[in-house]
């Protein structure tokens, strides 16, 4: 998945999971959001490639913009069977995103190496930046 | 905000009104328990409940409440119909997540040895996972008609018979669904995953009736020492993920661009005002996965039914495979209670929490009416589940509602910590139960010290008389997700 570096930690939360994620601008914390949401879900990276998919996700703020995001990715997975296996942001405002995605058929082999991420909330969602400038968010998912 | 409950007695405990609560909250639990829902953010969940438009009485919380998103999980809250409003999140994504128990003629001494090929045949035979998919292709028509008609629809495909819908919550359908409300997405999240159990605290129990508390009560839901019964847990899929999900987003964005006369403590609590158009539409799409649920578990009991006459090599007639009851535990429904006195129509919601209805109550069939609903309350997959009956202080006190199961007292990440290096499926294995699962982490995640004591949770909605003990079932093989 090409992350090399530890760049988010996961938070307890009772019921569900949330992520702390670090980036040094808006385009690497939302890539590393995504990529910390799929080291979640699946404990293995598949060494295949993918096709790639062009999308723009649109919202109301910085935080809506990073539910939709996720939920994007997370829609691609449920709702197509199709794994994110790469993001790149290439574009990115307050309200509105243009990403590149590289995805790769959902397989059952890939089944006992996931953990469910039923949604991603709104509950304490956080996007923020630092006064050096370095960005921060705060997501829970619903498990 | 620090929050002190002040204790009422054994088993209540007051938050009183404080800030912009426009209500008391109210938490059932005792005193160990309050020690231990102190220690996450639970608590200042019921406060933000308390703050929502149009809430009438108390905000909430049942003895299993712990930390969710939104409401806490065993919330409930209910809404008057012209100041109030309806909440997604209040339901939560998976709309009408719930449990269905089914009784049989055996007997644990006779089927001992057969509990392996059991659960291997069930694990082979019921869809279960991540993502899991199952054996029915629904046609967009077809799904519309499932969304509609809820486990009627199962009946009529020949997935079990009318007596079921006697003996699930509603009839197994909720008035008011609108296919037409419904987002793409939505419907194709719903075409293949009908028939599946899916994965996380899902699952399918082997059980047997352990101990009866009420003998009375026991024959009338059909229940006998000894004797094998079955339990699902599951509900709407990845349907009715996605339905709360583009509602959620929507109400957000109204909120946003100001379309709301109120503010909100988290943004979770996204919802509408229950006269608007919104309101109405998420009423209808939400009714559809409520009943895409009711047909899922109606359709997994007969899959059931199905799998172990083969495996057992028996009859119908000897097996005995009867419905005790199904009811559901996340759900935003319209209905009649008393409040100081008067008659009222209200939108309950229940997140995490289980509608138990008294005796003498016009919503219960017939062959219950003398006894009270019966309350399914599963609890981990190495104690115990319970059976009660729905009692009148569940009226008075909680919109006849009490808890859904044992509540997590570990996060997910403590719990696979605490499991390192541990095989739990051979713990589970050196103490009776007998457990196939999908996912390599669902175990450690799922494993019996993740969660609270379900004994205590159900003493705590005895004691306060939302619904009384009548039996208890040990499980002997579960299937996971």
């Amino acid at each position: 998945m090409g992350l090399k570096e530890k760049t988010f930690e996961v938070l307890d939360h009772t019921a569900d999971l949330g992520i702390l994620v670090n980036g040094a601008d808006l385009k690497s914390l939302f890539q590393n959001a995504a990529h910390a949401m799929l080291q979640i879900m699946m404990d293995f990276q598949p060494e295949q490639t993918g096709i790639i998919r062009n999308i723009s996700v649109e919202a109301s703020d910085l935080p809506d913009l990073m539910v939709h995001w996720l939920g994007e990715i997370l829609y691609f997975f449920e709702g197509e069977g199709q794994w994110v296996i790469e993001t790149k942001i290439h574009d990115i405002t307050s309200v509105h995103l243009d990403a590149q995605i590289e995805t790769i058929p959902f397989s059952s082999i890939m089944q006992e190496h996931l953990t469910e991420i039923k949604a991603v909330t709104y509950h304490q969602i956080e996007v923020l930046h630092d006064n050096a400038g370095a960005w921060k968010a705060r997501i829970i998912f619903d498990l | 905000m620090t929050l002190t409950p002040k204790k009422i007695d054994s088993c209540r405990w007051l938050i009183p009104r404080d800030g912009d609560m426009r209500v008391p909250g109210m938490v059932f639990a005792n005193e160990i328990m309050m020690r231990s829902i102190e220690k996450d953010q639970s608590l200042e969940q019921v406060r933000n409940v308390a703050t929502l438009p149009g809430i009438v009485g108390h905000s909430l919380a049942m003895p299993d409440i712990h930390w969710g998103y939104g409401f806490p999980i065993g919330g409930v809250a209910a809404f008057d119909p012209d100041e109030g409003i309806v909440s997604p999140g209040g339901v939560g994504y998976d709309i009408n997540c719930g449990c269905r128990l089914m009784t049989t003629r055996l007997k644990a001494d006779d089927i001992q040895p057969h509990i392996r090929d059991m659960v291997y045949a069930l694990f082979k035979g019921i869809p279960a996972g991540v993502g899991s998919t199952g054996m029915l292709r629904l046609s967009k028509s077809k799904q519309r008609d499932v969304a509609v008609r809820g486990a009627a629809w199962a009946v009529k495909q020949g997935y079990g018979t009318a007596r079921d819908l006697e003996k699930t919550e509603d009839r197994g359908v909720l008035p008011g669904a609108d296919p037409s409300v419904l987002s793409e997405r939505a419907v194709r999240r719903g075409l293949n995953q009908l028939g599946t159990l899916g994965s996380g605290n899902h699952f399918l129990e082997i059980q047997r009736v352990d101990k009866i508390y009420d003998r009375e009560k026991a024959i009338r839901f059909n229940l006998f020492e000894d004797q094998i019964t079955i339990f699902i847990h599951t509900g709407s899929r990845g349907f009715g993920h996605q339905i709360c999900d583009d509602f959620l987003k929507e109400m957000n964005r109204k909120i946003a661009a100001g379309g709301q006369p109120f503010s909100l403590p988290d943004r979770q609590l996204a919802c509408a005002s229950l006269k608007s158009g919104l309101a109405k539409r998420y009423l209808a799409a939400m009714a559809c996965a409520a009943n895409y649920a009711w047909a899922n578990r109606q359709i997994l009991m007969h899959w059931t039914r199905e799998i172990l006459l083969k495996i057992l090599a028996t009859t119908p007639d000897a097996l005995g495979m009867s419905l005790l009851y199904d009811v559901c535990h996340n759900i935003a429904k319209t209905e009649s209670h008393t409040v100081n006195g008067k008659p009222v129509t209200l939108c309950v919601h229940r997140k995490g929490a289980t509608r138990a209805l008294p005796p003498g109550h016009p919503l219960l069939p017939d062959v219950y009416r003398s006894t009270g609903q019966p309350v399914l309350i599963p609890g981990d997959m190495g104690t115990f589940s319970y059976v009660l009956a729905g009692a009148e202080a569940a009226m008075e006190q909680s919109f006849g509602s009490c808890c859904h199961g044992a509540g997590r007292a570990l996060s997910r990440s403590q719990a696979i910590k605490k499991a390192k290096s541990r095989s739990i499926h051979r713990e589970m294995e050196d103490s009776g139960v007998f457990v196939q699962s999908r996912g390599k982490k669902t175990l450690k995640e799922e494993m019996p010290e993740a969660y609270k004591d379900i004994s205590q949770v159900v003493e705590v909605v005895h004691q306060a008389g939302l619904a009384r003990k009548v039996a208890r079932l040990k499980p002997l093989g579960v299937i996971k997700g």
